[in-house]
């Protein structure tokens, strides 16, 4: 591979890119920095127009707000637990359904069936199965079996409640992810194994995993970011209830920041969530990487 | 022994699938059902089959125009990216030089960066372009988000697989760029273009918070939108709200049942969710 520092197509460059650039400059590159910028003014709904400076105000605010740490709180717990339990659930489902069954596709096309459609209606259609009333699917098995009704969406339980259907949700996703990766691990590396009187355990956790660092990083990487975004499925089965016991970081910015007009708290809280992110992210890496030198 | 072990195996896995399967039959089956029914035999077939249901969801979410709207915003965000991803790929692909991998760097940022940090400001910013309660506001946000990703898998693909001697050799013909771009490349970017299809239909019509931020009267409204709105009204009314469940995720439903082997493919070749 010889690799040629230089532009080969000449100006084209620029008619080429030309779209792509005016699109994610109007509607992502600007809204970030002017994110920044708000976030040092007194731009609310009541003030729209002659903005003046106040520092660090807004950031003060934000610290001092209980309601916005219990959301980025929340959207950690959340991020962390469901991307540990799409790995942990995924991997060994994506490993189950590698081997050579009859119904592999139809299988695969189950546990992914979730993952088609958008969390706003699982989460409808969870409410409705986790409802407290007699009615509800859960309860009413509970009920039948001789036991009073759980109510899954109390303050306690309902981040959690949350993140189950959200787990059944996603873990097909993580294993296509996986099973995607599983084509790479030499067929001779196992067979090999196997001669050498390896158990299918044994194998797994000396040759398959190491193997699977790539997919793992994408997995934790992206479900850590989406995780952190999480709005639909709270919109839909708690609204950030029952008192603040289920506020994200999205429902508070859709509230306070949108509906309630303190823009510029809500884009200081936006900044305050970037750098969660970025750090988040950051740790991932690095984690990731002392593993890759770990198997290297 | 051994294909015993194995038919058991398969018969283990089978159940999982079926349990895990339940909450969609248990949509599925409740929509059929009285709301009586429903209470009192949550997992029985119906003891009459009940398509009523359906006719009263179908109008009460006005579903041929919310499904309109959702259509058209998934496939003009689909179009417009496989546009900009093919020809921002290619300039990606094939310029080396400082510019070009610091724009790259840009959009891969976007990878990182969520877009929900901004809503406030990109809130005004649709505003002052006059593009609020407009399908196409919707739209040019969709392909904003959806851009460092498919930009990615266009410029990955194209450097990857196809070769920059294929170029040469036309230009020896005397072929220009934009000839060959449309004679040689684009003819051999079928599966970057089908993975790309895939995953952004699935991120576009999922999306709920464009919508619900961009697009505020109810005629311009998208499925999820009317979803959501019925359910406060309908909570009680088991029978009125799960055919509407339902018919909101059916056309990814068809979609998924024809194109799954795609879908599968096309997700694990994509491999970063929205």
């Amino acid at each position: 591979m010889n690799k040629v520092n230089k532009n080969r197509i000449g100006i084209y460059f620029w008619i080429f890119i030309a779209p792509a650039i005016v699109i994610y400059f109007t509607f992502s590159i600007l809204p970030f920095l002017y994110t920044f910028f708000y976030s040092f003014t007194d731009y609310t709904d009541m003030n729209p127009v002659n903005l003046s400076w106040v520092g660090l105000e807004n950031y003060v605010t934000v610290m001092k707000n209980s309601l916005m740490r219990v959301g980025i709180q929340n959207s950690l717990i959340y991020a962390i637990l469901l991307t540990g339990f799409q790995v942990i659930l995924g991997l060994p489902l994506a490993v189950l359904l590698d081997q050579k069954l009859k119904t592999q596709n139809l299988l695969r096309a189950i546990f992914f069936f979730p993952a088609v459609f958008s969390s706003l209606i699982i989460g409808y259609l969870w409410k409705y199965i986790l409802s407290s009333a007699e009615s509800g699917l859960i309860n009413s098995l509970i009920v039948s079996m001789g036991f009073s009704t759980v109510n899954f969406f109390s303050s306690k339980f309902a981040l959690y409640s949350i993140i189950f259907t959200q787990i059944w949700q996603w873990t097909g996703w993580a294993m296509v992810i996986f099973l995607a990766n599983l084509q790479s691990v030499p067929l001779e590396l196992m067979e090999a194994a196997q001669l050498d009187g390896a158990g299918s355990i044994k194998r797994f956790f000396s040759i398959t995993l190491p193997l699977m660092c790539p997919s793992v990083k994408i997995v934790v990487v992206t479900g850590l970011i989406g995780g952190m975004k999480v709005f639909d499925a709270i919109y839909s089965m708690t609204g950030g209830g029952p008192g603040n016991a289920t506020q994200t970081v999205m429902t508070i910015m859709m509230d306070k920041g949108i509906s309630d007009g303190f823009y510029s708290v809500g884009a200081a809280f936006g900044v305050c969530f970037f750098v969660v992110v970025l750090i988040l992210s950051a740790v991932v890496n690095k984690l990731m990487s002392k593993w890759s030198e770990a198997i290297g | 022994m051994r294909n015993l072990k194995k038919i058991l195996f398969e018969l283990i896995m089978i159940c999982l699938a079926i349990v895990w399967f339940l909450p969609v039959y248990y949509l599925a089956v409740t929509t059929l059902k009285t709301q009586q029914d429903a209470t009192l035999h949550p997992l029985a077939l119906p003891s009459h089959w009940e398509f009523g249901n359906y006719i009263n969801a179908w109008v009460k979410m006005e579903f041929p125009r919310a499904l309109f709207n959702t259509f058209i915003i998934t496939v003009s965000s689909v179009c417009i990216l496989i546009f900009i991803g093919a020809f921002a790929g290619y300039a990606l692909a094939r310029a080396k030089n400082k510019t070009a991998s610091f724009i790259f760097m840009l959009f891969l940022a976007g990878l990182i960066v969520p877009f929900h940090m901004n809503i406030i400001s990109l809130y005004k910013i649709v505003k002052n372009m006059g593009l609020m309660n407009k399908l196409l506001g919707v739209i040019l946000v969709d392909v904003a988000i959806n851009m460092p990703q498919t930009i990615f898998l266009f410029k990955e693909f194209i450097e990857n697989s196809v070769p920059w001697e294929l170029e040469e050799a036309a230009i020896v013909d005397g072929c220009d760029v934009t000839r060959r771009v449309l004679l040689i490349v684009v003819p051999l970017l079928k599966p970057v273009v089908s993975t790309t299809v895939i995953i952004v239909t699935l991120n576009v019509w999922n999306e709920f918070m464009t919508p619900l931020l961009f697009l505020q009267s109810r005629a311009k409204g998208v499925i999820l939108q009317e979803v959501s709105r019925n359910i406060g009204q309908f909570s009680t009314d088991w029978a009125t709200m799960f055919p509407m469940l339902m018919l909101g995720v059916l056309p990814l439903i068809i979609f998924y049942i024809f194109m799954q082997k795609y879908i599968i493919a096309g997700v694990a070749a994509g491999g970063v969710k929205g």
